[in-house]
């Protein structure tokens, strides 16, 4: 019942591939140099040190992702496994209704699962970049307006529902370290993403919220009035690694030498 | 506060006497001894309402699960004329939707967060006994549901929000609600029940700054709202929108306060509360005029509605009922009851500069004393005192006036083309535009409760000090104009 519909969607997919590889530079990465930095959650130790690392300038599109599916279709929508991937994965991806405008070659790829980020990151040959690097290469200054208020402008302009839609990855602003739109475009997934709430492997449910309802939240965080940080940390803690999520895409790292 | 459960602890051990004092932690319960929970008997599906509206009552003879569907939407609404905001809703409303279950009832919860949302939520019920009310069973990102039960044990009208770090971002960006937890009989019956909802935004902008406003943080920190409303929105149950009664009946409000910061004095204008249900709870009092309303708390009023009407529904803390928006409408139609309020029956301009009791309208005083004959000296040396207490403070010395606001008196043409030798002016007041010496003047004199005698001498004393064209008028003269005009 499906093989036909299935078939006729490579056949596009294949077509659109070719034409997205033409002019597709995706995969560009910058080097951050590494240093300590200040995390929102208070650790054991307040510094943190964060090694060199690369990591791209950009958000994967979906034009990337659609390279990614075609050599290795079990991650495509119709094989990929339930643990892997929730019901949602690529339900933006429907061939049949393109030109509506929802799903945009250059445009961030989103509903993808972390798992599947995980794997697009090790078929290029890098991973996901851990939290404290995503964290690091995220608060760098806007290159155009350098000054603090111009990012919290930013995030606050996407919170508050100024920024439209599928915006296509660096169009938004490019930050003094070289990456583009770290905010105010999507969520990121990171390596660890329920690394600062859940415990040891995260199936201990009795400690996944702790640090983010009510009181506990702001015992824990260096600065109570960051909420920009409050609100990404219960983002990512909301999170399991086989949701996909229509405002949440990843992009790539790789560990500097 | 009625709880179900009664746990029973030991409270004292005395050991001599191997005595053990067994106490329940509640000895008000209505079904005391009563350690099981009632059975469960069928299901419903809960009907939620927007303000200001309440659902019905659940019309079950026993308890019941009742499955509570609730989605959480963000979306950009008004927040005043020409003001927009990003709001966080329970429902898709602010205040989010009102939930009605009853006392012992199982509820099956439902949270659906709305794949288009951007942020992760949860739900603290206040009126949930359990960890976190219930936020730590639902914290879900955007295109999740979250399910979980409990049983409603204490009556009450609770608060529910979102607590879902930053907890005062949520909070502040519109989550919260109310949740009534009523008696298995039901609450006493009522007319009308309503539901209103207080809380403050804090934006960029100030208050009426066109435009889609940003949360502002900082604002919020400092406790400085730019708006604080009445069911989300600046006139969102003023006029047009405002609710309607009959006189007559009776009212029951579920007021809430979604905060997340101030406290309010909650006062309706024109209307003293019956019974307030202190914050919510069992206790009540009779006869409030403000009830206090916490952060995160709640209130139960009642009041009969005794005569037509709009009653004003405002946080007393009054600069921000009347330059913040906290303010609703409850429009009273029906029949006047002069017996309870009359309405204006009489307006007097109060001038302490005056010594003469004075009035607007054309309603005139009776004639109080005799009518004597005066010589012109007399009349003049009287005339000069009554000047001076009754016409000064405004017409000023010598009748100059004040330009544009209070006419001369002084060679007025107005006044020497009038047959009434100003009698008229005097005893029925005076309102409306006239020219005087060329001047347009648009104000109201009231009329002078002066006797007729005294008339005559102020008079006189214009007509020969003023230069009027001189003369000398009589009491008899105002007597006879008065007979003549009554």
């Amino acid at each position: 019942m499906r093989s036909f519909g299935f078939n006729n969607l490579w056949l596009i997919s294949l077509l659109w591939l070719y034409s997205a590889l033409l002019y597709s530079q995706s995969g560009e990465m910058v080097r951050i140099k590494g240093g300590d930095y200040m995390p929102f959650i208070k650790g054991q130790t307040d510094q943190v040190l964060v090694n060199s690392f690369w990591i791209d300038t950009k958000a994967v599109t979906n034009a990337d992702y659609l390279q990614f599916v075609a050599a290795n279709p079990q991650w495509s929508k119709s094989q990929v496994k339930r643990i892997f991937a929730d019901e949602n994965y690529l339900s933006h991806w429907n061939l049949e209704q393109e030109g509506t405008g929802r799903f945009a070659e250059l445009a961030p790829v989103v509903n993808v699962s972390w798992f599947a980020a995980q794997a697009y990151c090790e078929w290029q040959g890098k991973r996901l970049p851990e939290l404290h690097e995503w964290e690091f290469a995220a608060k760098a200054l806007p290159v155009e307006n350098q000054f603090y208020d111009s990012l919290q402008r930013i995030i606050s302009d996407w919170y508050s529902n100024r920024l439209r839609n599928n915006f296509e990855v660096g169009s938004l602003y490019q930050n003094t370290y070289g990456a583009w739109d770290m905010h105010g475009l999507i969520w990121e997934w990171v390596y660890d993403f329920n690394s600062i709430t859940m415990n040891d492997d995260g199936r201990n449910q009795e400690e996944m919220p702790e640090g983010l309802f009510c009181g506990s939240a702001s015992l824990n965080a260096n600065d109570a009035t960051d909420y920009a940080s409050f609100v990404r940390f219960a983002f990512r803690t909301s999170l399991k690694g086989n949701y996909s999520l229509r405002r949440l895409g990843f992009r790539c790292a790789k560990t500097a030498d | 506060m009625n709880k179900l459960t009664s746990t029973y602890k030991p409270m004292l051990f005395l050991g001599a006497m191997a005595l053990i004092l067994m106490a329940s932690c509640n000895s008000h319960s209505n079904k005391k001894g009563s350690d099981v929970l009632p059975l469960i008997k069928g299901e419903v599906v809960a009907e939620l309402t927007a303000a200001p509206f309440v659902p019905p009552p659940i019309d079950a003879k026993s308890n019941t699960k009742v499955v509570v569907e609730l989605e959480i939407i963000e979306r950009v609404m008004r927040l005043a004329d020409g003001v927009e905001y990003n709001f966080w809703t329970f429902g898709g409303v602010v205040p989010g939707k009102f939930i009605r279950v009853r006392q012992g009832d199982l509820v099956e919860f439902h949270l659906h967060n709305h794949p288009d949302n951007m942020f992760p939520h949860n739900i603290d019920l206040h009126a949930v006994t359990g960890p976190g009310g219930g936020a730590e069973a639902t914290l879900i990102a955007p295109g999740k549901s979250a399910q979980f039960s409990f049983r409603a044990l204490n009556e009450g009208l609770y608060v529910y929000h979102c607590a879902t770090a930053p907890v005062g971002m949520h909070v502040a960006n519109g989550m919260y609600g109310l949740i009534l937890v009523e008696p298995l009989e039901g609450m006493p019956p009522v007319d009308h029940e309503f539901y209103v909802m207080q809380s403050e935004f804090y934006t960029t902008g100030k208050f009426g700054e066109r435009g889609l406003q940003e949360f502002d943080m900082q604002k919020a920190l400092d406790e400085r709202p730019d708006y604080v409303v009445m069911n989300g929105a600046v006139g969102a149950n003023t006029g047009e929108n405002a609710m309607i009664v009959n006189v007559g009946e009776t009212v029951r409000l579920y007021l809430g306060n979604g905060g997340p910061n101030l406290v309010s004095s909650f006062h309706a204008i024109g209307e003293i509360f019956d019974k307030v249900y202190i914050e919510g709870g069992s206790l009540y009092t009779e006869n409030v005029q403000t009830t206090l309303i916490p952060a995160g708390g709640s209130a139960i009023v009642e009041f009969k509605c005794e005569v037509p009407g709009t009653l004003h529904l405002v946080d007393h803390s009054i600069f921000r009922a009347f330059n913040k928006g906290a303010i609703a409408q409850i429009k009273v139609v029906g029949e006047e009851n002069y017996d309870v309020f009359t309405g204006l029956q009489k307006e007097t301009v109060y001038l302490p500069e005056g010594s003469a009791i004075q009035k607007v309208g054309k309603e005139r005083t009776e004639a109080v004393d005799e009518a004597p004959v005066r010589t012109l000296e007399e009349r003049m040396e009287k005339g000069r005192a009554l000047y001076t207490q009754n016409c000064l403070a405004c017409h000023m010395d010598q009748g100059r006036g004040v330009p544009g606001v209070f006419p001369p008196l002084y060679n007025s043409d107005f006044l020497q083309a009038r047959d009434d030798k100003g009698i008229g002016i005097i005893l029925e007041g005076l309102q409306g535009e006239i020219t005087v010496n060329g001047n347009t003047y648009n104000n109201i004199m009231p009329a002078m409760q002066m006797s007729d005698d005294n008339i005559a001498s102020v008079m006189t004393y214009i007509f020969n000090e003023l230069n009027n064209g001189g003369g000398l008028l009589q009491a008899s003269e105002v007597r006879e104009w008065r007979e003549k005009n009554q």
